[in-house]
């Protein structure tokens, strides 16, 4: 009995997985999720190379992102994650003697990175199912744009992830909840540094699981043996060596059965060469199940 | 589907980054000076002097001054700044402002010959930053016949982390707005140095270290 409620959650998870954007659980073939999502983080301060705050021209990058997954098969799943329009801008410096603009603000609008990946579900009914993820991040996002080439939509390189993931699901209460993982390392060219990643996140469904709630971990130790920072233009999300170990929250709500709007927030707490500000994400999601 | 539709296209509406303003605290307090003082103004011989005017961001402005010697009878001086020693004796030459708020004022004796200020002809400070970036450094910054030089001593370091980092001659400690860009920083740790074209000695009061793509400041060096 115990064995039929896990599997029972576990499926629910395959359903509502998506929710939380990957874990270890197959899509199911023929079953789709599409999600259309607002990204964006405004930052005048970053964490320097040994992790204090120093501040910077106030930057913003806004995404307006695809996430896709397409179940191939019951354990093969295609996974679709690009920027379709992104957008980054800095500030004008305006001298505070005269108001005069010092140095113009610019922005930057293309097409942002995109990541294609393949997804293996080793064992979907498991009470802990695995995943064996490939990722390739192609680098369709500009790396240098603006008259100063400091402008990003993207690291101009090509990114070669391979991903571990695993996951379960429980009750709490009469809540269906889960939560999940992953280790995953990115081999990277052009000269930055690879990157190990891993990240946890718990996830609890509220209101006959219509409304989800999810907190989570996600953080990239860099290996730091690519070029240093003085060799590349590289300038908030997509320097090289970065580092940073995030805490976010996230909440999906079914309005219908298959349409959802989602919104959620995550923050560094601690980090190098990257960002320190809030990011904001605002989505709508279509799950045909 | 026509929610999925209606929410996405909210989406675009609602969320645009739009370029705003940052800014900086540069301003200094404007200064007048004269740029070729002398000691001695030869007997019956003219000298013209020059000055130069920084404003209240340390930028280079051409402005009307009035020039005052306090005895005439000793050295004359017309408004575009010519003295002529006309007797023996010590007088104070000063150039103001229209407006008398800013000035600058030298001794000058009546001798034999003219003789100009004996400038030094080198500068020693130290390179410190001004944020959590290593850098630090002592330096000299030299004219010599054949140039300007800015010498960075063996106990120099700094970050090899920051893209675009460059060194600029400024007369403004907070802003790189009509400063002088001496290089790109690509020597992190021991002595190097830069070899600066079309700049004197004291043309600038600020040694400043920035990052151009972060657009902040760095790191400084007063040039006393």
């Amino acid at each position: 009995m115990k064995h039929k409620l896990i599997l029972s959650i576990a499926l629910a998870l395959v359903l509502q997985g998506s929710l939380q954007a990957g874990g270890p659980w197959a899509k199911g073939k023929g079953k789709t999720y599409i999600k259309l999502s607002e990204w964006w983080t405004v930052f005048d301060t970053h964490y320097n190379d040994i992790g204090l705050l120093d501040p910077n021209v106030t930057t913003g990058i806004y995404n307006t992102s695809l996430y896709a997954e397409l179940g191939l098969s019951n354990k093969f799943t295609a996974t679709f994650n690009g920027a379709l329009f992104s957008r980054n801008f800095m500030n004008n410096i305006r001298s505070g003697t005269t108001n005069d603009i010092l140095i113009q603000g610019e922005a930057l609008n293309s097409l942002g990175d995109i990541d294609i990946g393949l997804k293996y579900t080793f064992n979907q009914e498991a009470r802990i199912p695995v995943a064996l993820s490939v990722v390739l991040g192609l680098p369709t996002g500009i790396a240098g744009g603006g008259t100063q080439g400091n402008l990003q939509t993207g690291d101009g390189e090509f990114n070669q992830i391979v991903q571990l993931d695993f996951g379960s699901g429980f009750k709490v209460g009469n809540s269906d909840a889960y939560f999940a993982g992953y280790v995953g390392i990115n081999n990277r060219t052009q000269g930055f540094s690879e990157e190990f990643r891993y990240g946890l996140e718990y996830g609890v469904g509220l209101a006959n699981s219509k409304l989800w709630l999810t907190g989570k971990l996600t953080a990239v130790e860099s290996f730091k043996n690519g070029d240093t920072g003085s060799s590349v233009t590289s300038t908030s999300i997509f320097a090289n060596n970065s580092e940073f170990l995030a805490l976010g929250l996230e909440a999906n709500y079914y309005v219908t059965k298959t349409v959802g709007i989602s919104a959620g927030f995550a923050s560094a707490v601690r980090g190098e060469i990257i960002a320190a500000a809030p990011s904001y994400s605002v989505g709508v999601f279509l799950d045909i199940k | 589907m026509k929610n999925f539709i209606f929410f996405s296209t909210l989406l675009f509406i609602l969320f645009t980054g739009c370029i705003e303003d940052d800014f900086i605290e540069d301003f200094v307090e404007p200064e007048i000076s004269i740029t070729n003082a002398i000691d001695t103004l030869g007997l019956d011989t003219e000298y013209q002097f020059n000055t130069r005017f920084l404003n209240n961001t340390g930028q280079q402005e051409s402005v009307e001054v009035v020039w005052e010697s306090s005895d005439p009878t000793v050295i004359s001086i017309t408004q575009s700044g010519l003295a002529t020693a006309h007797s023996a004796g010590t007088v104070v030459i000063a150039v103001n402002t229209v407006d008398q708020s800013i000035s600058d004022a030298i001794e000058v004796t009546v001798g034999e010959e003219t003789v100009e200020v004996e400038e030094p002809a080198s500068i020693t400070g130290s390179i410190m930053t001004t944020t959590f970036y290593d850098l630090e450094g002592t330096f000299t910054l030299s004219e010599t016949d054949t140039g300007l030089f800015l010498d960075i001593a063996d106990d120099y370091v700094t970050t090899s982390a920051l893209p675009g980092f460059y060194v600029y001659l400024s007369n403004n400690r907070n802003s790189i707005s009509g400063a002088f860009e001496i290089g790109e920083v690509t020597v992190f740790r021991g002595a190097h140095s830069y070899e600066i074209d079309g700049v004197s000695l004291n043309d600038y009061n600020f040694i400043v270290y920035y990052c151009k793509p972060f657009n902040v400041k760095v790191g400084e060096a007063v040039l006393n």
